[in-house]
């Protein structure tokens, strides 16, 4: 027990931040890696043959008994139907070898119900045995009379089939798909005009804001804390209140703008394409410049004064000033948030998934909407996981660029 | 000239302003005017003829005081064991020697800029497998959005205090620990308390994880709760800005006691000191 004690002591880092690290890894490392998995597959939750990632062949041992034991449910009650002695003889010879086949099923695979790995020779045998209760079936049909059952007992039987699960391994055929997908391709488009646009109305508005607010004057506490409400607030809750300004008949701010003339009626804010994502925008600018102006105001009160004087006895202008002291001291600042703001705006959910979810009629959809979509109302977890992880990878190459190429630098160290 | 500029200045800060608040102000006006001022003109009347409290009351009966218990609930626990972690955390990249620091904050500052859509697949598919849908189990995953920025702020803070402190402790033969535990940590107290407010917001504003993982009515989120409250073929505004306004209000308090430190908190990455 003494020497514990030290050596914890000694390694106190590798301790301390372990429990830190073990949460990164359970819920972002591990889901992300997943989520790579996923994307090479053609993984869909709500159907049978999918809902798992199969490598190889897989056999459900579940579907195969519960199959058998539907037919035999069925073939008995298409006895009672049946008057021909002979078909009857027929359905009894077909029922007296499902037990065996069953049988020979468990010995061949397994007793398993869950859904295991198969060996691609068994795969043969397995067929055959579907055929033996095939050929069972279409001669009874063959020259039974046709009964209303017949329909159920082939649905029933084609299940058989279902059970032998084919690998859904597809390698890069998602990925594939995206770059054909005129969906993907529209969202992508949405994404980096929404991108570029907000960023850019918040980067000017947010530094001429905050080079106003960096001279001293009277109620500047006040106006810091007015700042900090858009950005506080839920951005669910700041894209209802927008798309309460916005709406055709009621909305103040639509109004307004038909008023101004910028767009022809007031519904054609959120009804037409354009105007749903310049909708989009400007709840966006709104909700982020003033935080766009706090960060850079920061930036700018880090600035020595006397470097303004100097300029100012060097005879400088304050245009010469703003661009020879100011916009290299500010540089740092401008960067990160540059690129926080990026990334943030690039992985857009919450605001068109409130504001318009994505509509009219999936114009204003960004790839994040456009992934969540595809899992969570088609449950196509391969093709979303990959939709998800070209956006990661625009990501990965957008902040690369802003770190390497534009020499931001990272704090903390 | 300079007069000019001044006044231009004071002028555009008043816009500034005016911009800011004004949809609230709308949005509060609109949630206290009955369901026929709503529409057609008087809509876009600024005072209601009738001040009415009815889409508040309806809104009482419906789901939002139990959304907003879900919500206080999800964003205490996630604050506590996050802040928790991430102070042990940030103090070891902060001030302790050890390997793979570097990978560490790498890892750190790539997990908070990937997209969390990329999380959100695996870790529902889990949850479903658990059974955890519907749950407070959510407060889990929250660490994935939350834990990076609260690292970095505390690792900004940790760095600002004097290693002397820390010096003296050890030559009177303090361990590590204890000095960590006996005499930076209280030393650290506010930068603890400003990673908290942050964390407590990022929880309280999560939108795609309560969505996704808590789609059961009775443990929606209030930033979910609202979004339902839009019918498929009617909007009660009446009731959604009613709605807005009772959700905002923990936020506007929360902003108005600790703006300085949640300023402080925001800035802390972005300026190099």
């Amino acid at each position: 027990m003494k020497k514990i004690g030290p050596f914890i002591d000694l390694h106190l880092g590798y301790f301390i931040v372990m429990p830190a690290i073990i949460f990164i890894m359970i819920f972002s490392i591990i889901p992300i890696a997943e989520s790579l998995q996923y994307s090479f597959f053609d993984f869909q939750l709500n159907s049978q043959q999918k809902s798992g990632l199969y490598f190889t062949e897989h056999y459900n041992m579940g579907l195969f008994n519960e199959t058998i034991e539907y037919l035999e449910y069925y073939l008995d009650s298409e006895k009672t139907v049946q008057s021909s002695a002979e078909i009857i003889e027929k359905i009894e010879n077909l029922e007296s070898k499902l037990p065996i086949l069953q049988e020979e099923m468990h010995s061949l695979i397994g007793t398993n119900e869950s859904i295991v790995s198969l060996d691609v020779a068994k795969i043969d045998s397995i067929r055959e045995k579907n055929l033996v209760i095939m050929t069972g079936l279409d001669d009874i049909y063959q020259f039974g009379e046709s009964s209303q059952l017949q329909e159920d007992i082939y649905a029933v039987a084609s299940e058989l089939e279902t059970a032998l699960i084919p690998s859904n391994f597809i390698g890069l055929e998602n990925f594939k798909t995206v770059v054909k997908d005129e969906r993907a391709r529209h969202s992508l488009v949405v994404t980096v005009i929404f991108t570029a646009v907000s960023v850019a109305f918040e980067f000017i508005l947010g530094l001429v804001l905050a080079m106003i607010m960096n001279k001293a004057m009277r109620g500047q506490g006040l106006i810091r804390t007015f700042s900090l409400i858009p950005w506080a607030i839920p951005t669910s809750v700041a894209a209802l209140i927008w798309a309460y300004l916005f709406n055709g008949s009621n909305g103040i701010v639509a109004v307004l703008l038909e008023k101004l003339g910028l767009i022809a009626d007031s519904t054609d804010l959120l009804l037409t394409g354009s105007g749903a994502l310049s909708a989009i925008i400007m709840a966006d600018v709104w909700k982020t410049t003033p935080y766009m102006a706090l960060l850079l105001l920061a930036g700018l009160q880090t600035i020595p004064f006397n470097l303004y004087e100097a300029s100012a006895i060097d005879g400088a202008s304050k245009w010469k000033q703003f661009v020879s002291v100011t916009l290299p001291l500010l540089k740092p600042s401008i960067m990160v948030a540059l690129l926080f703001r990026t990334l943030d705006a690039f992985r857009v959910f919450d605001l068109i998934y409130v504001l318009t979810g994505g509509g009219p009629g999936g114009q204003t959809e960004s790839i994040s909407i456009y992934a969540y979509k595809t899992m969570f109302a088609q449950t196509r977890f391969g093709y979303g996981s990959a939709l998800v992880l070209i956006m990661a990878l625009v990501v990965g190459i957008i902040s690369y660029f802003y770190i390497r190429f534009l020499d931001v630098k990272m704090t903390a160290e | 000239m300079k007069k000019k500029t001044k006044v231009l200045g004071i002028l555009m800060m008043i816009l500034y302003l005016f911009i800011v608040i004004f949809p609230f102000i709308w949005v509060f006006l609109t949630s206290m005017k009955p369901e026929s001022e709503i529409w057609g003109d008087a809509a876009l009347r600024l005072f209601a003829n009738e001040v009415t409290f009815e889409h508040y009351q309806a809104l009482f009966r419906g789901n939002i005081l139990n959304a907003l218990k879900n919500s206080v609930v999800i964003s205490t626990i996630t604050t506590a064991y996050v802040t928790i972690l991430s102070a042990f955390c940030a103090y070891a990249i902060a001030r302790l020697k050890f390997r793979g620091k570097k990978v560490l904050l790498a890892v750190v500052l790539a997990t908070s800029m990937f997209p969390q859509m990329i999380v959100v697949g695996p870790i529902y598919k889990a949850f479903v497998q658990l059974g955890w849908t519907n749950s407070y189990w959510i407060t889990l995953p929250y660490s994935m959005i939350t834990l990076p920025v609260s690292i970095f702020i505390l690792v900004t803070h940790f760095s600002k205090i004097p290693i002397s402190l820390e010096e003296s402790a050890m030559i009177d033969g303090a361990s590590k620990m204890k000095t960590f535990l006996k005499i930076i940590l209280p030393l650290a107290l506010p930068g603890i308390f400003t990673s908290a407010i942050i964390t407590f917001i990022g929880v309280w504003n999560e939108f795609l994880l309560s969505l996704t993982l808590n789609p059961n009515d009775s443990w929606h989120t209030a930033t979910v709760a609202i979004t339902y409250l839009r019918g498929q073929f009617q909007i009660f505004w009446g009731q959604v800005t009613a709605a807005t306004i009772v959700v905002t209000i923990p936020t506007l308090i929360i902003v108005l006691l600790f703006q300085k430190q949640i300023i402080s908190g925001l800035t802390s990455g972005a300026v190099k000191e």
